[in-house]
């Protein structure tokens, strides 16, 4: 336990003493400040056009939050990649690694010491975002339940990306390479999801329940189904281990 | 102290070492020599459980590194051949990141992290970015780490590659000092650097050891003789003394096998002609007769048996970098 508390401790200080961080956070926040004004001007015209009183389901949360995180999400598959491309791909560059595996701490420490830091960055990532639910609050009231269903639903997704990232950075030295993969297995889990013309409806059924859009689509609508927590708990879970058996492999290869 | 039983490892088809079997005994220097790609790296990273033999054992302070690897590990320091640091940390933050990975006590964690830089003399640029420290510091601070939790066994992997030979002086005073306090193995492909540092020598070559010993005994070993190895059909009594008259030879000895025998002549003197004839007017059935490979001293051949040699490659290196 206290070797995964080292790890996560250095990582995050790396983190945030490299530029990489911070880079990553000014290119997400660049694009989601931007989404959020253009949907404040959809809901604006969309007040204006208003005649008479506002309809049961005329909600400024769904309105401008709902499509916000939906490509919040998309955002995250080209951000994520990024956050994790160096996490054990540097390690491997420097040389590093050796120390870590000559120490004594196990490789699921190490794997999970660095996707805690990676959490914990991804964590500090949403808490800065919720200025724009906050600033929307002071003037008006908000859906606080659909908004906690979604940040929920961001926070299980970041997670299962994060391992995703992670692992994809077990198998390669080069973190442009990592992040490569990373973004590929990405976009392979979100596309699944697509695939419903494509085949028949048991095959389809089996795809889309695999995606990450229809089970963050369910969250993000504010339904919070055990069945989607249980999706990108066991699929973080699983990228997890699968970084700590590449890493365990090594020393047999 | 640490202890290695007829340890192998293939990479693929390739053998990087195959049963390799020495021990080290405690507060002694063991010298890994052996020329470039002998398998002495490979060796290490066995004991240091970064690497897991394809068959053999290992133990480090009475802990199997494989079967006990969190044990035997926090016994061991280690120093890759490259240094593993962390360009974006200070020395004294690498240091104590390093003492907290190896399980230092959490309020003796400063002391530790100060005991090893006066050690190692790198107090200095303490509070200096390891990326921007000079190729000599960071070996040092690379030997710090692997002393900062004061391990029972340290294994250092060409611990003055590519230093300046003022450098090279300095570390091998640090490790002298350590010398009694800790058992370290460390590798070198410099014949001199084993003689002044080690209390004895393993020679490795292509994956195998060739010899164990202290150095003057290699050395005496080395300069002795010409041996070549006899083999016959008939193991007749008197071939020994026949071929004993032949003019060169010193000695005669019965070979490991049945009707063989070793034939000692003097340095640099050819006898396998005579010997030859020797043993066919004793009409003894000549079926073998051939020099007995000195793979030691071929091993010594392809050594880097000059300070100076080193030094320039030092400077070659460096010049490169």
């Amino acid at each position: 336990m206290s070797g995964v508390l080292v790890i996560a401790r250095k990582e995050l200080k790396q983190l945030f003493t490299s530029p990489i961080a911070y880079v990553a956070l000014a290119m997400f926040f660049l694009i989601t400040g931007f989404l959020f004004f253009s949907l404040i001007g959809v809901y604006t015209s969309q007040v204006l056009q208003l005649q008479g009183p506002p309809p049961s389901d005329f909600d400024p949360t769904r309105i401008i939050f709902s499509p916000l995180f939906q490509d919040v999400s998309f955002v995250l598959i080209l951000l994520v990649p990024i956050l994790t491309m160096r996490l054990v791909s540097e390690e491997d560059r420097a040389r590093t690694m050796e120390l870590l595996a000559t120490s004594p701490l196990t490789s699921t420490a190490i794997v999970v010491g660095k996707y805690v830091a990676s959490l914990v960055l991804f964590a500090v990532l949403l808490a800065i975002s919720a200025y724009m639910p906050l600033s929307l609050a002071v003037m008006g009231r908000l859906d606080w339940g659909l908004l906690a269903a979604s940040y929920l639903g961001l926070l299980l997704l970041g997670g299962a990306f994060l391992a995703v990232g992670l692992f994809a950075s077990t198998l390669n030295e080069n973190q442009i390479v990592s992040a490569a993969i990373g973004f590929a297995l990405l976009l392979l889990f979100w596309v699944l999801g697509f695939a419903q013309q494509a085949s028949g409806s048991a095959v389809q059924q089996v795809l889309s329940s695999l995606s990450f859009s229809t089970h963050f689509s369910s969250l993000a609508s504010g339904v919070v189904d055990t069945q989607d927590i249980v999706f990108f708990l066991s699929l973080a879970g699983f990228f997890v281990f699968l970084g700590v058996l590449a890493l365990e492999s090594r020393k047999w290869r | 102290m640490i202890q290695a039983d007829s340890l192998s490892r293939s990479y693929g088809e390739r053998w990087a070492i195959r049963d390799v079997s020495f021990q080290a005994r405690e507060g002694e220097i063991l010298g890994f020599l052996g020329p470039n790609g002998a398998g002495k790296t490979t060796t290490m990273r066995i004991l240091t459980g970064f690497l897991a033999p394809t068959s053999g054992r290992a133990s480090v302070a009475g802990f199997d590194i494989v079967d006990n690897p969190m044990e035997a590990k926090r016994r061991l320091g280690y120093l890759p051949e490259t240094p593993p640091l962390y360009d974006d940390f200070t020395t004294r933050e690498y240091l104590s990141f390093v003492a907290r990975l190896k399980r230092v006590d959490r309020r003796k964690v400063d002391d530790a992290v100060d005991r090893a830089m006066s050690m190692c003399g790198v107090e200095d640029v303490a509070d200096r970015l390891i990326r921007n420290l000079s190729r000599g510091y960071r070996q040092r601070v690379g030997l710090a780490h692997a002393i900062v939790h004061d391990p029972q066994v340290l294994i250092l992997d060409e611990p003055t590659s590519a230093m300046d030979p003022r450098q090279i002086v300095e570390i091998r005073k640090v490790i002298r000092g350590l010398r009694g306090s800790h058992t370290i193995i460390l590798s070198t492909h410099i014949l001199p650097e084993a003689t002044a540092l080690c209390d004895r020598v393993i020679i490795i070559n292509e994956g195998a050891i060739v010899a164990v010993d202290t150095y003057e005994q290699l050395a005496a070993r080395l300069r002795s003789s010409e041996k070549t190895l006899v083999r016959t059909a008939r193991a007749l009594g008197d071939l020994a003394a026949r071929v004993g008259r032949v003019p060169g030879v010193l000695h005669v000895a019965p070979g490991p096998g049945r009707g063989e025998w070793v034939v000692e002549a003097a340095l640099g003197r050819d006898v396998r002609e005579h010997v030859a004839r020797a043993v066919v007017e004793a009409d003894a059935g000549l079926l073998e007769l051939r020099p007995l490979a000195m793979s030691l001293e071929e091993v010594f051949l392809k050594l880097v048996t000059h300070e100076d040699e080193a030094a320039a490659d030092g400077e070659r290196e460096g010049a490169r970098a």
